[in-house]
Formats: structure tokens, sequence, C-alpha cells
């Protein structure tokens, strides 16, 4: 009938770090995901301000401060839609609809299961109409957890597997990867933004300067504020983004580890990463912006080894797996 | 200067034990509170017993062995008063249940029916939330019992009358498979 869950001979709530092969306490990892997402707000608007205040000083030395002010209120607007609306925004994007106890009964029960499991309150589930598998985690806390399955994971797993895969994402909810991973895509996108705003700027202001005659530009000092702006401008964005795919990957093998140890059953989560290894359906189409919060990449190549890869390779996860 | 010294090491001293005590009131509470996630399982389990057994006797009316024995363990279920005497009539329940749900597979238009048939994954899915609750239990007992037996909280529990708890038991009928046996009535249907 059901599986045997005995006493852990491990202590509750610490699992091996499948990167380091340390023990890492689950309780040091949500303080570690806490304190990262708040120095990342603080890094943010401290970035974005000096990035303001550079632009500025390129442009207009006198209003310098004005351009510091605004850089830093679209940082900090960035950091609280990702805060309170970014679960909202994803699931519009993906395309979900709330499950209901009727038609999704046997979803709805899994994950109140899992929840009772990983000692959480029971996440809102919701429904993609795809028939690729996949499924993602969102919500800022456990108590705003929202879990997204396609149609095409449930017709394709059993019970225990489809335990696995909300174990998974019921890790991301639990040990705050989901805020952390927004506030991360909320740098991101604020960096891009600025710089957009900067290049367009750029291009109006070399066409100024032109009309003016040579003498109106700044002294030696703009000029290299103007290097050390294009320079930041450049690389911030692209670090940012490896970044952020680098923390993604290693956070997906400790959720499959989580998972394996809220469910006591790694076979569970194996066997569904080598059905979905082994679709060979039409992949999902998602946005390339939350394409990262998905059980595995929508886009195959993207769950590789790459600078740019979010996941780890399917087969690692399963081996690993495997081996606890 | 002597005694501020002295003063600072008392109030860390004070501050430590207090630290202590609440760490094991707050683990004795998640156990407790752990308990209650299986409570309320259980009881959603016994409101749907009556409904699933009305169901199954609609057409396997003569089956007397199997629904007496649901019927011994509700009454079981009832009388419990400890957290040990739930745990064995929920067993008992499970393993009633388990006979109930075997048997009914000798009887297709039963299996046909809708109504049994979202009761069937109702209890299956309240067996596995069961299970998970157990799980969680066992585990918020287990850390209960590391820190009121090892070093500093081995000092305060005995002052504060906390003994080790017991952890709850895998009933025999979840650990295998359940072997289907069809006793003399049943067969004669």
């Amino acid at each position: 009938m059901t599986r045997a869950r005995n006493v852990g001979s491990r202590l509750p709530d610490a699992i091996t770090d499948p990167s380091t092969g340390r023990r890492i306490s689950l309780l040091d990892w949500k303080a570690a995901n806490l304190r990262a997402s708040w120095f990342l707000t603080v890094g943010m608007v401290v970035l974005l301000g000096g990035l303001g205040w550079l632009i500025g000083y390129v442009f207009e030395p006198g209003l310098a401060g004005l351009f510091l002010g605004i850089a830093v209120v679209i940082g900090l607007g960035q950091s609280a839609a990702a805060f309170y609306a970014s679960d909202t925004m994803v699931l519009s994007v993906a395309g979900a609809r709330p499950a209901t106890q009727d038609e999704h009964r046997f979803l709805v029960n899994v994950s109140e299961a899992v929840a009772i499991g990983a000692g959480v309150p029971a996440p809102r589930v919701y429904v993609i109409d795809n028939p690729a598998p996949n499924a993602f985690a969102t919500g800022r806390d456990p108590q705003h957890g929202t879990i997204a399955v396609t149609t095409g994971l449930m017709s394709l797993l059993d019970r225990q597997e489809l335990e696995g895969v909300v174990a998974h994402e019921m890790a991301h909810i639990r040990n705050y990867d989901v805020r952390f991973m927004s506030m991360l895509a909320a740098t991101v996108g604020a960096v891009v933004l600025l710089r957009d705003v900067a290049l367009r700027g750029m291009r109006f202001g070399a066409l100024g300067r032109r009309r003016g005659g040579g003498s109106s530009g700044g002294g030696r000092g703009q000029i290299v504020a103007m290097l050390l702006l294009v320079v930041l401008l450049v690389l911030a964005p692209i670090l940012a983004l490896a970044l952020r795919m680098a923390v993604s990957r290693r956070r997906e093998f400790l959720a499959d580890a989580t998972g394996a140890y809220i469910t006591r059953n790694p076979e569970g989560l194996a066997l569904a990463l080598e059905k979905l290894r082994d679709f060979r359906g039409a992949p999902m189409k998602v946005s390339e912006g939350v394409a990262h919060m998905f059980f595995t990449n929508p886009t195959a190549r993207l769950n590789a080894n790459g600078w740019f890869a979010t996941h780890p390779p399917l087969q690692d996860r399963i081996n690993r797996l495997r081996r606890m | 200067m002597t005694t501020i010294i002295v003063l600072v090491i008392l109030v860390a001293l004070v501050l430590f034990a207090i630290n202590v005590y609440n760490r094991i009131i707050t683990l004795e509470n998640r156990y407790q509170n752990a308990w209650s996630q299986i409570d309320v399982q259980l009881k959603r389990r016994a409101d749907l017993v009556p409904n699933l057994v009305e169901t199954v006797k609609g057409y396997a009316a003569h089956e007397r062995e199997v629904f007496d024995n649901v019927g011994k363990a509700r009454a079981a279920m009832a009388g419990a008063r400890t957290i040990d005497e739930s745990a064995e009539a929920a067993n008992m329940m499970t393993a009633a249940l388990g006979r109930l749900f075997a048997i009914s597979e000798a009887y297709p238009e039963l299996k046909a029916n809708e109504n049994f048939r979202v009761l069937q994954e109702e209890l299956s899915s309240i067996e596995n939330k069961i299970a998970y609750a157990r799980q969680f239990y066992n585990d918020a007992v287990l850390q209960y019992n590391t820190v009121i037996t090892t070093v500093p909280g081995v000092f305060f529990a005995g002052p504060m009358g906390k003994t080790k708890h017991v952890y709850l038991e895998v009933p025999e009928a979840d650990r295998e498979v359940p072997t289907v046996s069809f006793s003399a009535g049943a067969a004669s249907a």
C-alpha cells in the first residue's frame, strides 16, 4: 500500500549538499537565502544609484543627484514588484489556472500530503494546459507558496513520481529559493533597463556634443567616467546573468536532495526525471525570463553544465539521487 | 570591577538557561502539534468510512467479516483516549480498509461505481497524508529526544520533568504489500 517511512537515521532538516559533499542544515540554507535576498536588494539600490549618478555626471553634471534619485526609485520599484507581484506575474505569463478539487483531485491530494511531510501550509495549486511535462514553484514565503504543474506532467507520472516533483518544488518554497531568485531577477532587470536608458542617452548625448562644438564637452573626469560607465553597463548584465545561472544550478541539486528527504524516496524523483529525460514530444514554449523557474528548463540544451545553463543535466540529477 | 564581571557572567548564564528552556518547550510543542496533524486526517478518514461501507454494501452485502472489522476499528477510534490508543486504532482501521479494498477487486460493478472511485482515491490519499504526518511527527520527536538527552538540554530535562517520547510505529500492514486472501465466505459470491 504505502511505502514504509521509518525514523530517519539522519537528523531532520539537514541534507548533503550535492555540489560540495558537505552536510548542510536546511535552516542555514534558508537563513542564507534570506540574508542574500536583503543583501541583493541593498546591493542593487547602491549599484543602481552609482550607475545613475555616473550617467548624470557624464551627461548633465548639474543634475547628477536627480539621476541618482531616479535610479534608486527604479531599483526600489523593481524590488517591491518582485517581492509582492512576481508570483501573479509568473503564473499569468505561464498561462496557469487554479486547480480545482473536482477536476484535479489527485494533484491537490498529492500536494497536500507532501506539504504535511515538509511541515509547510498546503500550497495553492495551479494547472498549465500543456502536453510537455513540467512544473514550477513561486511565492515569496511558505504562506504564499504556489505550485503549478502542466497537464502533461500529470498524465505522465504516477503518485510517487508526482510526489517527488511536488516535493522538489516545495523545497524551493520552503527554503526561500523563490524569493532569492526573484530578487536576483529584479536586479538583472533593473540593470538591463538602466543600460538601455543610458545607451539611448549616449546616442543623444554624442549628437548634442557635436552640435555644441568641441569646447563645451566636460573635462578629463567626464571622459573617464564615460569609459567606466560603458564598461559597467556592458559587463554588469552579463555578470549578473551568469551569476544567476550558477546560483540556479546549485539550487536545483539542493532542491532534488531536499525533495528526496521530504518524501524519504529518492527513487520517485529519479523515476520522474527519467521520464522527463525520455520525453520526445514538443517542448513547452515559455518566455526566457521564467524558464529558469521550471522543474527542468523547457529548452533542453539549457539543462547542461555551460555558463548560461539554468539547470544541471538531467542525467546528473538522476545519478545523484540514485547514490543517496 | 570584580562585581561587574560576576554580574555579566551571571546574566549570560541566565540568558543561556532561558534559551535552552525555550528550545525544549518549542520542540515539545512542535511534536504535539505534529500529532494534531495526524489526528485531523484520522477524523477525516473516520467521516468517510460510513459512506464507503454503504456503497460497498450495495454490491457485496454478504462480506460480513470485513464490515465487522471496519466497525470495530471505528469503535476503537471513538474510544481512544491516549495517543498510543489512537495510533493503535488507526492501524486497525488501515488494516480493515486495506482488506475491504482488496475484496472490492472481486466486484467489477463496484469498481466501476463513480462514488466508490472517488472514495477510494480520497481514502488512499488520506492514508498517504497519515504516512507523511507520522513521518513529520517522528522527525519532531527525534529532534525533541535529541535535545533532552544531549548536553546542555540533558541538565534541564530532569528538573523540567521531561522524558524521552516514543516514536509512532509503522504498522506491519504498511510495510508489506497486502496479501489478498479470499476467505471461503468471500469466494461464494
